[in-house]
C-alpha cells in the first residue's frame, strides 16, 4: 500500500472516482459478451476503491480538504469539477466504498445463473462512480450532474430484467419521479447561484456564516425537492416500492444503502442553507413517512416489497433527525441503515435465489434449518432494523426517537408508534417466511447460498450488530455525529429519564415481536390479518391509493395538457413556422429555376442586364 | 496622323464588333474569337493612352494582359475543343444541358 500513500490526497481521490469509471468503459466497450471478465474488472474496480478509500481514511489528518478546477466557461458563467472532502465525506465514503465492495462480491453469486451478467456488473461500476462524484462534489452543479448520473444508472438497473413488464414500467416510474423532483432541483441550484453568486459549498457555508439573512427559504425548499424525489420521501415515494423489480444486490446497494441516503447526505452538505421553516417541513414529512410506510410494509407479501417500505420509513427517521437539527443523528442512522438493510436485503437475495426467485413469504416458511448462516445474519439484521437493545439500530434510532422527544413531542409519537410498527412488520416477515415449516416445493428444496454470498453477509452482520458502538468510529467522526449523540444522551441523562427511554426502546420492539409471534404464527401459509381484517389489510395492501390518484392525475390532467400542447406544437411550431418558411424558400426556387433557359445567350443577356444594374448603383441612379 | 481620337474610334469600334458577336453569332468559336476582340480593343485604347500621355503604365499593363490572354485562349480552346468532342456540336442551339 506504500505508493497509495505516497500519493496525494488529489490524485487518490482521483483514483477512488475514475476506476470504476474505467472498469465500466471496459465493460461497455470490449466485454459485453464475456461476463465471467466483466465480473472480475468491476469486483476488482470495487475492491480499489475500497481499499484506497480505507487507506485515505487512515491517513487522512482530519482538515477538510478541497481543490478544485474550471470544468467549463461561458463567459463569465463558471462550472468548476472538484472535491471537497469533510468528516461527512469520509463517513460517506467509507460506507458506500465498504458496502458496495461486499454487494460486489454477493453479485458475484446471485447473478451466477443470469446471461446478461456484463450489463449488470457495467452497471454496477457506472453507480459506484456516480455515488462517489455525488460524496466527494464540492459544488452543487458537480452534485447535480453525479445526481442525474446515480438516476441513469439506477434507471438501468431496474431494467436489468427489461423483458418484464414490472421490471420495465418500474424503471421508467423511477426515472420519471425522480425527474419531477430534480425539476426543483435545478432550479434551487440555478436559484442559488443567481443569489449567491456561487455554488461552491465552502463559499456558500462562508457567505451564509457572515451574513445569515442571506438565506432564502425558496432556495431551501426548491433543493429540497431533490431530496424528496431521490430519498423517496412523501409526495415522490411511489418509486422506490416499485423499484424491487431489479435484481436483489441492486435493491440493497442502490435502493436501500447508497443512492436513496444521497439525498439524507445532500442536505446535511448543505445544512447551512436551510432555515428553520423548511427543516419544520422536512420533519413532519419525514415522520408521517416513518408511519405512513410501516403500515404499508403490513400489507406486502412480497420479501423485498416489505424491506423497501421498511427503507422508506428508516429514511423517514433520518429526515426527522435532519428536520431536528441533528444532521449528524441523520448520517449516523444512514451508516447503520446502509449496514443492516444491505444485509437484509443480501439476506432476502439469498433466500430467493434458494428458493428459486419466490419472493411471497407466505410460500417461504422454515429457511432456519435449510439456511442457518442466511437465517442467522437476516435475524441480526432483524434486529438492527427493530433497534433491538445494545444492536446498531438501537444506537442510530433511538437517539432520534430520544431527539425528537426533546424538541417535539408530537413528532415524537409517531415516530415512536413507527418504531412499534417496524418490530411489526419485521417480526411477521421474519416468524413467517424463516420459522415453522415449508409452504411450497421451492422452500422445501432451498440450500444454503454460496460462500460468495456469505461472506457478505457475515461482514455486515457483524457490523450491524456492531456498528452503533461510537468507539468503534475513529475520533475525527466526533465533529459529525458522536457530539450530537452525547448531547442527546446527556440531556435525556439529566432529565433522568433514561431507564424510561430504555425501557420505552425495548417496549417497542419486544411487544412487535411478541405480537406479531402469536398473531401471525411462525411459518403461516396465510395472512391473518387478511382472514380477520379484511378492510384494514386492503388499506395497507394500497398504500393508500397514491398509485392509483397519480394514475388518474397523469391520465385525466396532464396528458390533456400534453395533447393541447402537442397540438400547438404541430399546428404552430411544426406547420408554421418549419413548413411555413420552407414553403417560401421553396416558391422562390420555383421562381429562379424560370430563369435558367439553358442557352448561351440568354445569359448574355441576364450578364447586361446586371452589368447595366451594376453601373446604374454604381453612378447613383438607384 | 490618327492621334488620340482615332485610336479610340478603332478601339471602341472593334470592342462594338466583338460585343454583338458575342450577342449574335452562334458558333461557340466564333464567339469566343469576338471575346478575344474585345479583350485586344482594350488593349489598344490602353497603349493608346500610354503612348499619347508619355508614360509606361498602360504599356505594362497590356504585356501583362496578353500573356495571361495567350494562357486564357490555351485554356479556353481547350475547353472548346472537349465540349465538341462531347456534344459533337459548337452550336449554341445545341448546348442547352444547363435547362433546369
Amino acid at each position: 500500500m506504500d505508493f497509495i500513500s505516497n500519493l496525494s490526497h488529489n490524485e487518490q481521490f482521483l483514483i477512488i472516482l475514475l476506476t470504476p469509471l474505467v472498469s465500466a468503459l471496459l465493460i461497455a466497450l470490449f466485454l459485453r459478451r464475456r461476463g465471467t471478465l466483466a465480473m472480475t474488472v468491476s469486483v476488482l474496480a470495487a475492491f480499489i476503491i475500497m481499499a484506497v478509500s480505507l487507506n485515505l481514511l487512515i491517513d487522512w489528518n482530519g482538515k477538510a480538504f478541497e481543490s478544485s478546477m474550471q470544468w467549463m466557461s461561458l463567459g463569465s458563467f463558471h462550472i468548476d469539477m472538484g472535491f471537497y472532502f469533510d468528516h461527512q465525506a469520509a463517513l460517506l465514503l467509507f460506507v458506500v466504498s465498504f458496502v458496495g465492495f461486499w454487494i460486489h462480491v454477493f453479485s458475484l453469486g446471485y447473478m451466477d445463473d443470469d446471461n446478461s451478467q456484463a450489463r449488470f456488473f457495467g452497471g454496477l461500476s457506472i453507480f459506484m462512480f456516480s455515488m462517489l462524484g455525488i460524496v466527494l462534489a464540492n459544488n452543487l452543479f458537480m452534485i447535480f450532474v453525479f445526481w442525474e448520473l446515480v438516476g441513469f444508472s439506477s434507471y438501468m438497473l431496474i431494467a436489468h430484467y427489461f423483458d418484464t413488464k414490472e421490471a420495465a414500467s418500474a424503471s421508467k416510474k423511477a426515472f420519471i419521479v425522480n425527474r419531477v423532483g430534480d425539476f426543483g432541483f435545478l432550479i434551487g441550484i440555478v436559484w442559488t447561484y443567481w443569489h449567491f453568486g456561487t455554488v461552491n459549498l465552502v463559499e456558500l457555508k462562508h457567505m451564509v456564516g457572515v451574513d445569515p439573512s442571506l438565506i432564502v427559504a425558496g432556495i431551501a425548499f426548491l433543493l429540497m425537492c431533490g431530496f424528496l424525489g431521490k430519498s423517496a420521501q412523501f409526495p415522490l415515494h411511489v418509486w422506490l416500492p416499485d423499484a424491487m423489480a431489479g435484481p436483489t444486490p441492486i435493491s440493497a446497494l442502490i435502493h436501500a444503502a447508497t443512492m436513496v441516503a444521497a439525498g439524507i447526505y445532500f442536505l446535511c452538505r448543505v445544512d447551512f442553507l436551510f432555515p428553520a421553516e423548511v427543516k419544520n417541513v422536512i420533519l413532519w414529512l419525514g415522520a408521517i413517512m416513518t408511519a405512513y410506510a410501516g403500515f404499508c410494509a403490513l400489507g406486502q407479501r412480497d420479501i423485498k416489497k416489505i424491506l423497501a417500505y421498511s427503507t422508506l420509513s428508516q429514511l423517514g427517521y433520518m429526515a426527522v433527525a435532519y428536520g431536528l437539527g441533528y444532521p449528524g443523528l441523520a448520517l449516523f442512522h444512514l451508516a447503520c441503515h446502509g449496514f443492516f438493510k444491505a444485509l437484509l436485503f443480501l439476506g432476502s437475495g439469498s433466500v430467493i435465489h434458494a428458493c428459486h426467485h419466490e419472493q411471497d413469504i407466505f410460500k417461504m416458511g422454515g429457511l432456519i434449518k435449510r439456511m442457518p448462516v442466511t437465517s442467522i445474519c437476516f435475524a441480526l439484521g432483524t434486529m438492527a432494523l427493530c433497534a433491538v437493545t445494545y444492536t446498531s439500530g438501537y444506537f442510530s434510532k433511538d437517539a432520534i426517537i430520544e431527539a425528537a422527544f426533546l424538541k417535539n413531542r408530537s413528532v415524537y409519537w409517531v415516530v415512536y408508534g413507527a418504531a412499534f410498527l417496524t418490530s411489526v412488520y419485521m417480526g411477521r416477515l421474519f416468524w413467517v417466511a424463516f420459522l415453522g415449516k415449508p409452504n411450497s416445493e421451492k422452500a422445501a428444496n432451498a440450500k444454503e447460498s454460496s460462500i460468495f454470498m456469505l461472506l457478505p453477509l457475515i461482514v455486515l452482520a457483524t457490523l450491524s450488530v456492531l456498528g452503533g458502538y461510537t468507539k468503534f468510529w475513529p475520533q475525527e467522526m466526533d465533529d459529525v455525529f458522536i457530539h450530537q449523540l452525547h448531547y442527546v444522551y446527556e440531556t435525556i441523562g439529566d432529565l433522568g429519564l433514561d431507564p424510561a427511554m430504555l425501557l420505552a426502546g425495548i417496549a417497542a420492539w419486544a411487544l412487535g415481536l411478541l405480537i406479531t409471534f402469536f398473531f401471525y404464527h411462525p411459518g403461516a401459509k396465510e395472512d391473518r390479518l387478511e382472514q380477520k381484517a379484511r378492510p384494514l389489510y386492503l388499506l395497507f395492501k394500497n398504500k393508500l391509493w397514491f398509485d392509483e390518484v397519480y394514475n388518474w392525475y397523469v391520465a385525466k390532467v396532464q396528458d390533456r395538457v400534453a395533447n393541447v400542447f402537442g397540438f400547438l406544437d404541430l399546428a404552430l411550431i411544426s406547420g408554421v413556422a418549419v413548413r411555413g418558411t420552407a414553403g417560401v424558400v421553396g416558391l422562390f426556387g420555383i421562381f429562379f429555376r424560370g430563369l435558367h433557359v439553358g442557352n448561351l445567350h440568354g445569359y448574355v443577356y441576364w450578364f447586361l442586364a446586371g452589368f447595366v444594374l451594376f453601373c446604374a448603383f454604381a453612378f447613383g441612379f438607384l | 496622323m490618327l492621334g488620340l481620337q482615332g485610336y479610340l474610334i478603332i478601339s471602341t469600334l472593334l470592342f462594338a464588333i466583338g460585343f454583338f458577336g458575342v450577342l449574335l453569332r452562334r458558333n461557340t468559336l466564333v464567339l469566343y474569337m469576338s471575346l478575344e476582340l474585345m479583350l485586344n480593343s482594350v488593349n489598344l485604347a490602353l497603349v493608346a493612352f500610354s503612348r499619347y500621355n508619355n508614360i509606361m503604365d498602360g504599356n505594362l499593363f497590356v504585356f501583362f494582359i496578353i500573356t495571361v490572354a495567350a494562357a486564357e485562349v490555351a485554356v479556353g480552346l481547350a475547353i472548346i475543343v472537349a465540349l465538341f468532342r462531347k456534344c459533337r456540336s459548337l452550336m449554341v442551339q445545341d448546348l442547352t444541358r444547363l435547362h433546369n
